[in-house]
This record gives structure tokens, sequence and C-alpha cells, in this order.
């Protein structure tokens, strides 16, 4: 059978071309193509958040700011709706009926509903730091430093297209931070541990003493995040073993009992971290410990410790390198062994090291070009928020106490690690 | 000794005695009482005070005790305290009839009131009640508790009649044919709010309701009286009432509580339309209702905007047969009960159901949000097998399997689960 040919139309060129063209047009018009969770923690952008409620949920929030109660939203940002999501109020001290912070679940109504990848964020209201950036430097310098930390933007909130404030995006410690941030360990995606929120228990402080073998106390102090379903022996019996053995081992011996429980040089190195941004309010926290999540890894029995709300950050230049360590048990052994107690150390030079290192094209050194260039980023939207609990000029005065923060207390954390290392004296040392 | 157990003890002597005292008394009147009847004696089958003749009051108790059991186990108690009543039921003059009723729980507390009304009987063709009592709508939920073929009604009649409240009724019937017409309160003890989040003051609008039966033994006209369909009844009923704006809805629970539908947010009218069927010839009896309630959404978007109605849709149907071969009627003979030296009667009962709840509306993607347009459905169906052993005047025993079958997997009374069984044996001790 002869073969049939076929003559194939003559396609212009120019005509593909401008196929082409309108194809790569509707892909850029469609912002929902490009955008990641990268885009909306890109802290170098000042970001609008749109929530639509019932207008009678959103006064219901703001009248039970403190209950944990529901109510469904649409949320919008840059072009992008994830709508039936869950909104409450939230936070502890910083509870408003004015500026609520909220909470956002993306799959509240629908456990496979996910925005940008993530299942929740949150949306903190900056009512306890006046220059509205502490936590946002802070987490940046810990992710600089390798402590676990969420990323975190700005962002104009309106809801029911009504300004309410000035609010920081904060990225929810939940299972897809755990795979960002610990990533695999031996070919398992690190997102299905045991993960726990530290409950602060007003008028109980707790420095890591022992709370008897019944797991009831643990169970109030570590509120369960992931595997609710779990025996509370599963959940909480591997933390009072913790304690337990931290609590009944000389310091001598606590490092090897304690490192197949513990990660005990990410420990030094978180706290380190949070004693260099003079944070009064965490693991060494003035009245005990207090906002951190602990995780025991997937298929382990080791635990790290995840930073969380650092806006009590920053109090002073001359805040002690060893404040309270001798009030928390697991600190005061760890600093008892002198590899631990040098590791704490050297994380402090590190922090100042990074703190002080000018970026490229900078002139000053990154802590306090990012503190600026956080400050510069929000300062009109600080200025306009209608329900910030503190004023304008109260605004700028903490933006100006907070810029000068870095330079003493980078020469400060230089000198007095050098004096407790018993190293040589930098220069400018009194 | 326990108070239930206590309970149970003072029922099973009052029980025994007056059952034997009736039986030894066959009078169980019903026409005028004469001089002698007067005074403490029996009046329709009831311990009776007989004043006159034509006005009386009888005592009335009920006394319910369930055992349970489940798999998977959902850590509810083996026994429970299902109800006990006591009420006083009678005539005052040919023209007047009433009832009070109360209950407590299983510490003996007095709890809600039940039954409280009078009621003008003096012609059939219109006869007037007024008080609390239950609205003219659901065949099954207008019968009482213990008069049931099953240990729980079916899942439309709880969650989607009204039930009890406080109002007016006009009634009549005449050959076959029978109405009713009320206006009510509010919406019922089922519709009643008791949400913690509703608008302010949104109690006081809830109802007022109207409601409406009509009922019709449509063969009766053209069979002869001994006929197995002259027995045969279909009516329709309807209601239609206020409802106030908050988190308001009806509800999908189970048998045992769980919510596998929770409120959503309404506003508008509730409306309720049902249709009926019911069949006893002979040992047989069959019987079916399909309800559907339908709420207004009205601005309860997010945004304000309006939503797409609220359903709720089920049915039932099931068979009874007294395998003893007593007649399936209002009464059934207890000639032959173990006072008697009989088995009593024995009747075997299967029933299927379903009773789903979700948005007129299906467009976009189903949502578990109670101010979602679409709604996520959720559906329990539920096959009931169970056998009814009626001992002796007063005293029933029940047993029932149930398997139930959820829809949505993240709404069931044990995540991930969807199919549950259970089993209950009651005993109930009426009079």
């Amino acid at each position: 059978m002869p073969r049939r040919h076929v003559a194939s139309p003559a396609v212009p060129d120019a005509l593909i071309a401008v196929v082409v063209w309108m194809l790569a047009l509707l892909a850029g018009a469609s912002p929902a193509g490009a955008q990641t969770a990268a885009d909306l923690f890109n802290p170098t952008v000042l970001h609008r958040v749109d929530l639509l409620m019932h207008s009678q949920d959103w006064e219901k929030l703001k009248q039970n700011f403190q209950e944990n109660t529901y109510y469904p939203a649409d949320l919008q940002w840059n072009g992008q709706t994830v709508r039936n999501s869950g909104v409450r109020s939230r936070g502890l001290g910083s509870r408003s009926g004015t500026k609520p912070g909220l909470r956002v679940d993306f799959d509240r109504y629908s456990t496979s509903q996910t925005f940008l990848g993530l299942k929740s964020m949150v949306l903190d209201n900056l009512t306890q730091d006046q220059s509205g950036v502490k936590e946002s430097v802070t987490m940046r310098l810990f992710a600089r430093l390798g402590v676990p930390a969420p990323r975190e933007s700005f962002a104009r909130l309106y809801v029911n297209n009504e300004l309410i404030g000035l609010y920081a995006v904060v990225e929810a410690i939940d299972k897809d931070l755990l795979a960002r941030v610990f990533g695999s360990i031996d070919g398992n995606v690190q997102n299905d541990g045991y993960l726990f929120e530290y409950n602060y228990l007003l008028g109980s402080p707790w420095r890591f003493d022992y709370l008897g073998s019944a797991l009831d106390p643990y169970q109030a102090r570590f509120d369960a995040k992931t595997k609710e379903d779990k025996s509370a022996a599963d959940k909480w019996g591997p933390i009072e073993e913790l304690v337990r053995l931290s609590n009944d081992t000389p310091a001598s011996a606590l490092a090897p009992m304690l490192e197949p429980r513990l990660d005990i040089a990410a420990l030094v190195r978180y706290v380190a971290a949070q004693n260099f941004v003079a944070q009064n309010d965490g693991f060494l926290g003035y009245d005990g410990m207090n906002n951190f999540y602990f995780y025991r890894l997937e298929d382990s029995t080791r635990h790290v410790f995840i930073a969380w709300d650092e806006d009590n950050a920053f109090l002073s230049a001359d805040f002690p390198l060893n404040t309270r360590h001798e009030e928390n048990i697991l600190m005061r052994k760890l600093m008892e062994a002198s590899t631990w107690k040098a590791q704490y150390y050297s994380v402090l030079q590190e922090a100042a090291d990074s703190a002080a290192q000018a970026e490229d094209g900078q002139a000053e050194g990154w802590l306090l070009a990012e503190m600026r260039r956080q400050l510069d980023l929000i300062g009109d939207a600080m200025r306009e928020d209608p329900s910030k609990p503190y004023t304008n000029d109260e605004h700028a005065a903490a933006r100006a106490a907070l810029l000068d923060f870095p330079a003493p207390r980078i020469s400060y954390v230089r000198c007095e690690s050098a004096r407790a290392t018993g190293a040589a004296l930098p220069a400018g040392c009194s | 000794m326990p108070k239930r157990t206590l309970i149970l003890a003072v029922m099973a002597i009052v029980c025994l005695t007056t059952a034997g005292a009736r039986a030894q008394d066959q009078a169980g009147q019903t026409g005028p009482a004469n001089e002698a009847e007067r005074g403490f004696g029996w009046r329709n089958e009831r311990p009776s005070l007989i004043f006159g003749e034509d006005v009386y009051v009888s005592l009335r108790a009920k006394a319910v005790f369930d055992w349970r059991g489940f798999d998977p186990d959902l850590e509810e108690d083996t026994f429970d305290l299902n109800v006990a009543r006591v009420g006083l039921k009678g005539e005052l003059t040919r023209h007047f009839d009433f009832e009070i009723e109360r209950e407590m729980d299983e510490d003996g507390v007095w709890q809600d009131w039940k039954d409280v009304y009078v009621n003008w009987d003096t012609f059939d063709l219109f006869q007037v009640r007024a008080g609390r009592y239950k609205l003219p709508f659901g065949l099954e939920q207008n019968l009482g508790r213990t008069e049931i073929d099953f240990i729980y009604r079916a899942r439309i009649s709880t969650q989607l009649t009204p039930a009890r409240d406080k109002g007016v009724t006009v009634s009549g019937r005449d050959r076959g044919l029978g109405y009713e017409v009320g206006l009510f309160n509010t919406d019922g003890d089922i519709g009643k709010l008791t949400e913690p989040q509703f608008t302010p003051g949104a109690e006081d609008d809830l109802g007022p309701t109207f409601a409406a039966r009509v009922t019709a033994t449509v063969f009766r006209p053209f069979v002869g009286e001994d006929a197995a369909l002259r027995s045969l009844r279909v009516g329709v009923a309807y209601t239609n009432g206020n409802l106030p704006e908050g988190l308001n809805s009806l509800r999908g629970e189970t048998p045992y509580g769980y919510d596998y539908f929770e409120p959503v947010y309404v506003k508008g009218r509730r409306q309720r339309l049902g249709l009926e069927f019911d069949w006893t010839p002979g040992p047989f009896g069959v019987r079916g209702e399909w309800i559907q309630s339908r709420e207004d959404r009205l601005g309860q978007g997010l945004g304000n905007r309006d939503l797409s109605d609220f359903l709720g849709t089920g049915w039932y149907v099931y068979g009874t047969w007294i395998v003893t071969g007593q007649d399936k009627d209002d009464n059934i003979s207890m000639r032959r009960s173990v006072l008697h030296g009989g088995p009593g009667a024995i009747e075997l009962a299967l029933r299927y159901e379903q009773l789903s709840f979700g948005s007129a509306s299906s467009e976009g993607l189903p949502e578990r949000n109670p101010r979602a347009e679409h709604l996520f459905e959720n559906r329990d169906r539920i096959w009931t097998a169970g056998v009814n052993w009626y001992v002796m005047p007063y005293v029933k025993v029940v047993t029932n399997a149930i398997h139930e079958d959820f829809e949505d997997p993240a709404r069931t009374p044990l995540s991930g689960e969807t199919s549950f069984w259970s089993g209950v044996l009651r005993l109930q001790i009426v009079f």
C-alpha cells in the first residue's frame, strides 16, 4: 500500500513566537505559579495580608481573646487566596482584644489543605515590643548561628478590608518547619517525631529540677503538638527520664548519660545565642524556663530545643554572660564540665563575630545593619498602626535604644568571654 | 445502696404488686366509674384515684435501665439510667384530660418538666390542647420513649424533629382523617439554642414555630373491619419557625452523644417537612419516615454574604414480627404473660436508617468550616436488629445490636474509624 504523504501546513515562525510570548505573559500573570513559603517569609518585603471573616466572628474573637476558639476565614496574600482557614487568638502575655495575636490554621477545616506548603502560620501582634523587630532580628541571627528558629517577615494585616495594624508573619513550629530545619537524618526526613510546646505555668517557675516519677507535671509543662493519640508514657516518659537523669547524675558523668537523650551541643549553642541577644525570658528566663519548643527526633530518643517568642531580647548590652547558670540544674552541671563551658563561650564569641561582620557593601556590622534595615522597612507601617498599644514617640525611642545595642554588646561579649576562659583580652577591654 | 439500685428496687416492687393486683382486677375500665369503683382503683390499666363518674388521676412512672457494650471501645459507661420519670394523668370531667410528668436523674434530682398540658376534648372534630408537650411533627417522636420498637429512636426523630415546647394546638379526627395545627413558643427542645456562641439576646428570637400534621388511614373507607389494609396510615407534617443568628443549627448526633456533624451558623427560618407511613397487619408492623430540615443561612458567609441552605435529610424503615402471634396494635395483649405461665410476647425487629447533613449548594470544594457555602457532608447509616420481650404487664426487656457507619472518617466517635458496633440490653418498667 503506497504511503500517503500529507503536507504539513506551514506555521509561520512569527505566529509561534506570538503564542510563546502569550504563554509567557499568562505564566507571569499568575503569581500562584512562582510563589513559595520563602516568598511569604521574605524579610526584605513588607507584605499585605487580608483576612475575610464574618464581622461577628471578628468581634467575638476580640471580645473573647483569652479563648482559643477558632473562626473561619479566607486569607489573601499577594494575589493568592486560601479559603476556609481557621483563625484564633493566640499568645500568653501578648494576648489583646484590641490587636489580637492570631494563629491561622490552613488545615483546620480540611485536613489536607495547605498554603504554599504550610499548614499554619502565626500573625504576631508585636504588642510587647515597642521597636517591633526584636524577635525577627533575633530569629535571623539564630539562623545564622545554626539555632533552630522560625522564619519571619512583616505584614500589614487587614480584616474585612480594615487595617488592623503591623504584624510579624511567623512560621509555625510544625512538621513543615521540622523538615526544613532538621532535614534528613539517615535518610529519614525529620518531621514526624514528638513535638512539644513549652507551657509556662504562672506562679510555678521551673528550672529543670526533678518533678517526680508521675507524668502529670511534665504533661502540664510540655504540650504535645504531634502524636497526640500516643500514650502518656510514650509522650512524656522520655522527658521524665531526661529530667531525672539530669538531676541524679553527677556533673562529671552527665554528658555520656544525656547524649542519647539530648543534643547537648545544640542546647549549649541555643543558650549561648540567647545570652548574646540578652534574652531575659528564654531558657534561662527571669521566672524559670520559657518560650521554646522541644522536639524528640523521629525514631530517636534525642531531644532538641527550638527557639520561640524572642521579643524580650536586647535587654541590655552588659547582660552578664553567666546569667542564671547557677539557677538551672541542667545548665549548672553542664557549665561545670570544661568541654561544655568552652563550647558555650566559643558560641558567644562566634555570635559576636557574626554580629560584627559587615556584609558586602555595608559599612556597619551585620546585626546593626539588620536592625536598621528592619526598622526602616516597618517604619511607616508602625506609625500608621491604629491598634498598637504604644505611641509613635515610644516606638522612636525603642528604635534608638535598639540601634545602640550592637556595638557595646559585641565588645562586652568579647571581653567577658576572654575573661571567663582565661584568654587574652581583646583591645579595648577595660 | 446506690440510688439507681434503689430506683430499680422500688419500681420492681411496685410493678410486681400492681401487676398482680391488675391480674386479679380485670377492670381496666374506660367508661364512667360507678359508686363502688371510687377511691383507689384501676383506670385505663393504671393505679388511679377516682373521684367521681368522670374525674380521676392516674399515677404514671417510668424507669429504664440500660447495659451497653461497644466495639471498638468508646469509653462509655456500661450502665446507664436512661430515664426515670413520675407523672400524673387523668380526666377532669368528660371535657378535659391532662398530663403532668417530670424526669429525675441518676442521683434522684428533679430535672426538666416533660409533659404539662390540658386538653379540651368535647368534640372529636375540634379539640384544643395547651401547655407543654410534643409538637405535631414526627411519627416516632410522638410515641413515648417506652412505646417505640427499638431501644433508641431513629436519628431523624432525635435530631430533626422539634419534640416538646409550650404552645397551643387545635386537632380533630373523623373517619380516619386526622389533623393537628399548632403554634409554639420556640422550636422545641431539640431545636433550642444551647451553644456558647450566638448573638447576645438571640434566645428571645427563636420561634414562634408553626406546626401542622395531617394523617389518614387511606384504605379505611374502602375495606372491611378485618382487612389488613385498614390499619395502613400515611401522613405529612410541616413546621416553620424563626431562627436567630448564631451557631444554632440542628446537628448530627449518634445514639451515644457524639456530634458527627456540629452546628453551623444559621439565620432566617427553620423549616421541616416530614412524610410518614405506618402499617400493622396482624403480628407484623411496618413503619417508615422521611424528614428534611432546611435552615436559612442569611448573611452567614465570610464577609457576611448569604449562604445556601443547611439541610438535614434522613429516613428510616423497619419491620417487626411478633413471633408469639399477638396482634401488633396499640397494646400487645398480655394474656400469655409470665404471670399466667406463658412466654409473654416476643417480637423481632429490624431497622435501617440514615441521616445526613450538608448544604443545598454543592459548588466548589466541600469544607467542614461552619460558614462554608458547600458544606462537607457527613452521613450516619445505622442497622439495628432487636428482640423485644414483653415479659408481663409493665415490664419489657429489649436487646439491640447496632451497627453504625459514617461517611466522613474525620468526624466519627473514634478518629479514622468509620464502623462501630454496639449492643444494648434494656429493662424498662412502665406503668
